[in-house]
């Protein structure tokens, strides 16, 4: 590969690198802290464009064999992930991160770069772990609250022993085909024999932690809670986005067999069921969309049973319309003291303090649940399409069903705000400033995908 | 103007109001009541336009506009008129505004977001009737839930909560079932055609095997049921109606209801005809029982507003055994009786909404002799209540005649051959006449009859009613006396339609019976 290809293929990560750099840079040499937010906006909307204009080109190309590779998928998926995190960016300028917040989001953001170019197992390790550990930093960063660090240590350790049990299966991998490469997953995938099997469940495994799948969702409550709202934000779009959809990369061509593809059905069922059910008890905003973001990671899982051609196209819309909702829903909470404004309670009669802010979080709410006219009623149906595509209709029926389980804890947010009177004396005030910037992009974004979900499925 | 365009001026018009209502201050509700009054005005201006330019014994759909939506999976926004829905949406556009001009008084908390909502329905409901593609009816049949949510839980009485939460989680589950139908639907699309398509004309010539048919049929039929809503799936229907505010009742018995019993009609029987064939016996018996159990109901309750919900349950009756008799004037008499039953049942709560807006009582033993007290007001309930018995010259006595002329002529024959049930069914539904004579009379004997009393209204004597009152009710009443008398455009604009479901169910019968 020529060096302009090697430029060119890595264009968008090589752009959050320089940005990082100049960040880290500014910050040794100038003397009191200073904000990096315009910086590190440029840096995303740089790199986002560069994913955008390499998508719409077609290139695709190997700068590093057997480990990197471009496509126009890869450009897609990046494109969006990028496009995700900017409202992520606006939430967290309200927060007073100094420049740290804005450094490791774009860090995290590298990792998922290169997580969705990866072609071998180690550089899927490697990019797992990029996207993780200026998270563990995010979480932590929080609002020095105990329950911060609390939640930082349990996703790290938690985190840990994804590593692990994802290091494990690769070398269980190299056993059994004798190399790391993907296609050498993607035969182990196939493969009868126990040392495939238990490669293959192991690698599937990492990626089912890091995704937040019953059983091993517990960790995600705890963090979503404990960290900042745009730390949390970032948690439950982009970085679900990512590992989702490089697993859909890892996947490729191959499907599941029938014992993989039973399993991987009844933990999605169940975390559907089991999210949906334990979200209805919460009394914190952003545990609701911990277990909430449990039940969609089931929907997604359930995507990867469909059809080879048909994954990325699901995972990818669905991923898009989720990352928009919650955002939508998490830029719009009320300001305020961090624990206060994290209460439901808090939320009651909404409308009546920010009558904007409620009918956005309303709308947020109603997608999330899968009702038309919003997005994620789309996002829904091309899920359960792509599940029936692959001739599984009783699945798709019970998740269906299971989906169902959901309606009522997004109601119950709904009927907080409209339906009973406020508290005494509220201490939170209404969205301002950068806050209302975010939500505004992203409502444009949703009522974009809401309205022409077509254009948005032609382009990915 | 070309006439698609008016029809999709006629779909739109309330969702640019309602981005108008955005622009609105909060603090002036006289604006916000003006607006919506002035583009729900002109949607039944559009709507009237269109009906008289509508042509019968014409095939097909007229005013028609398809444009690709999502054109990767075939879905189009396609709306048009036919017989089976030009009725329903002329009700539609004619409900908006008595719906408006009645809540003039009675909703004064939170004007704008209750307007709204009644925008936003008002689209929904129109786009429900209006969509030809599967995948657009499921969108706004869905969407429908969202506005009428919070009709009932801002604005609804004490267990508004707890009723609009039944209410929406009741029907969203049918919708569950349903939309895993229509995914299946989709993609066996694709496979028999090799092209994916919604259209719903294109579903209709689906080959699918009768098993596969009757499993369909359920997911459709749930839901279908539920709105309708058919014994035993009935019972989010009183509290909703109870606990709805009066704009809320209105819309739900005058429109919702009819949504389920024109999904049977537009897409339930004709997409699975065998299964709907197989079906028949059950769903006779069910509107069968929902006529004389509704009935039954309404005649020991003490609440005016469950009297008109129970009755409600029975009038829909009428409509599903119209439908499941396969004949012309049975199907015909259906259509009318939706019709009918939205604007006599849209009467009633309007009527029981205003003597609640001045004593704020819906118990029936607390009133008596209202003739007396407020004539006008006992003059509009008396015409009322001889519509909803069904006199000759009202439009109930002319859905409900031809629904049972329709199911006699088709059980007759059936007798013929020796089968009684489906004879025996017809005759108990004559029941149900009586016994909606019954309770309807017994409301207005004790309502408007005996000794004069009403609970204490707040702030001095009680008002008979005000002329804006009085206007909405003559709408109404005009309404109903013109089916009554001259149903004959009615009939003579569905008929090509009807004809055309025959042939889509059941082939075999087309033609019998008098015309």
């Amino acid at each position: 590969m020529t060096p302009e290809g090697l430029l060119l293929a890595a264009l968008p990560e090589h752009l959050l690198l320089l940005g990082i750099l100049a960040i880290l840079v500014t910050d040794l040499v100038s003397s009191r802290p200073r904000d990096a937010f315009l910086p590190a906006l440029l840096t995303l909307l740089a790199a986002g464009i560069a994913a955008v204009w390499l998508h719409g080109t077609g290139h695709s190309g190997t700068p590093f064999p057997g480990h990197f590779s471009v496509d126009t998928d890869a450009f897609a998926a990046k494109a969006l992930l990028f496009g995700l995190a900017v409202p992520v960016l606006f939430l967290a300028r309200d927060e007073r991160h100094e420049s740290r917040f804005a450094m490791l989001l774009l860090a995290s953001l590298y990792g998922a770069g290169l997580l969705l170019s990866a072609d071998s197992l180690l550089m899927v390790f490697f990019g797992l772990e990029l996207l993780s550990l200026p998270l563990y930093a995010l979480v932590v960063l929080g609002f020095r609250r105990p329950e911060s660090a609390e939640a930082a240590l349990k996703y790290l350790v938690l985190g840990g022993v994804g590593t692990a049990v994802l290091l494990m299966g690769l070398s269980l991998t190299l056993g059994a085909t004798g190399g790391l490469t993907a296609a050498d997953f993607r035969t182990a995938l196939g493969g009868e024999d126990l040392l495939s099997r238990g490669a293959v469940v192991l690698v599937v495994t990492a990626f089912m932690l890091k995704a937040a799948i019953v059983p091993f969702h517990a960790w995600a409550p705890d963090a979503y809670e404990g960290a900042s709202v745009p730390a949390t934000a970032y948690m439950a779009t982009v970085v679900k986005g990512a590992v989702l959809l490089a697993l859909v990369r890892l996947f490729g061509e191959a499907g599941a067999g029938t014992d993989l593809l039973a399993v991987v059905v009844a933990l999605a069922l169940l975390s559907i069921v089991w999210g949906n059910l334990a979200a209805m008890r919460q009394e914190g905003f952003r545990r609701l969309i911990a277990y909430s973001s449990i039940a969609h990671a089931g929907y997604l899982f359930l995507a990867l049973l469909g059809p080879a051609e048909a994954r990325f196209e699901t995972v990818a819309f669905y991923v898009i319309v989720y990352g928009l909702t919650n955002l939508l829903a998490l830029a719009c909470l009320p300001r305020g003291e961090d624990w206060l404004r994290d209460r439901l309670n808090n939320l009651k009669g909404l409308y009546h303090r920010d009558p904007r802010a409620a009918i956005l979080i309303a709308v947020a709410m109603l997608s999330l649940a899968g009702i038309p006219p919003f997005p994620g009623f789309v996002a829904k149906f091309l899920v359960f399409r792509t599940v029936m595509e692959s001739g599984l209709v009783a699945v798709a029926v019970a998740g269906l069903v299971a989906s169902y389980l959901g309606i009522y804890l997004y109601l119950r947010v709904i009927r907080y705000m409209f339906m009973t009177p406020a508290e005494a004396h509220p201490r939170t005030g209404p969205t301002a400033g950068f806050g209302t910037a975010a939500a505004l992009i992203t409502l444009a974004a949703v009522l974009l995908v809401g309205v022409f979900p077509g254009v948005v499925l032609g382009w990915l | 103007m070309s006439d698609a365009t008016a029809l999709n001026l006629l779909l739109f018009l309330p969702v640019i109001g309602g981005a108008l209502l955005l622009l609105l201050p909060e603090r002036r509700p006289e604006l916000v009541r003006g607006l919506s009054m002035l583009v729900l005005g002109a949607q039944l201006v559009l709507a009237a336009g269109l009906y008289f330019q509508f042509e019968a014994g014409v095939s097909g759909l007229q005013f028609e506009t398809r444009i690709p939506w999502i054109a990767a999976w075939g879905v189009h926004y396609h709306i048009g008129l036919d017989g089976l829905n030009l009725l329903l949406v002329l009700l539609t556009a004619f409900l908006g505004p008595l719906v408006v001009a009645g809540a003039f008084t009675s909703i004064t908390k939170d004007v704008k977001l209750f307007h709204g909502m009644v925008l936003f329905l008002q689209f929904t409901m129109l786009g429900t009737f209006l969509a030809q593609d599967l995948f657009l009816f499921y969108v706004f049949w869905e969407a429908m839930l969202i506005p009428m949510f919070l009709i009932i839980g801002i604005w609804g009485g004490e267990r508004r909560i707890y009723a609009t939460l039944k209410f929406f989680l009741y029907t969203a589950f049918g919708s569950i079932l349903m939309l895993a139908a229509v995914v299946y639907l989709a993609f066996t699309v694709l496979s028999q055609d090799g092209t994916p398509s919604f259209a719903i004309a294109d579903l209709y010539l689906l080959e699918l095997a009768v098993p596969v048919q009757v499993l369909l049929l359920t997911g459709f039929a749930l839901s279908f049921a539920i709105k309708v809503p058919m014994v035993p799936l009935h019972t989010w229907l009183p509290d909703a109606h109870v606990e709805a505010p009066t704009a809320g009742s209105v819309i739900l018995a005058g429109v919702l209801l009819k949504m389920g019993t024109y999904g049977f009609l537009k897409l339930g029987f004709p997409l699975f005809p065998e299964a709907a064939q197989l079906a028949t016996p059950l769903i006779m018996t069910l509107a069968v029982v929902s006529i004389l159990y509704g009935a039954g109901l309404a005649l020991v309750q003490d609440d005016i507003k469950k009297i008109i919900a129970y009755s409600s349950v029975s009038h829909l009756g009428y409509v599903m055994l119209g439908l499941v008799s396969y004949n012309l004037l049975g199907v015909q008499g259906a259509i009318i009786q939706m019709v009918s039953h939205g604007l006599v049942a849209g009467g009633l709560f309007l009527m029981v909404g205003m003597i609640y807006e001045r004593c704020h009582s819906r118990d029936l033993g607390a009133y008596g002799g209202l003739a007396k007290l407020l004539p006008v007001y006992s003059v509009f309930f008396m015409l009322l209540t001889l519509a909803a018995i069904g006199l000759p010259a009202t439009s109930g006595f002319t859905g409900e005649f031809l629904v049972l002329l329709g199911a006699f002529q088709g059980a007759w024959p059936l007798y013929e051959q020796g089968l009684v049930y489906p004879l025996a069914l017809a005759s108990a539904a004559v029941l149900g006449i009586v016994l909606g004579a019954l309770y309807m009379l017994r409301l207005a004997r004790r309502l408007l009859f005996g000794g004069a009393r009403a609970p204490e209204p707040e702030g001095g004597a009680l008002r008979d009613l005000s002329p804006r009152e009085m206007g909405i009710l003559a709408a109404l009443i005009a309404a109903i006396l013109y089916i009554g008398v001259l149903p004959n455009e009615f009939l003579q604009k569905t008929e090509q339609a009807v004809i055309e479901y025959q042939q889509r169910v059941v082939p075999e019968r087309v033609g019998e019976g008098i015309r």
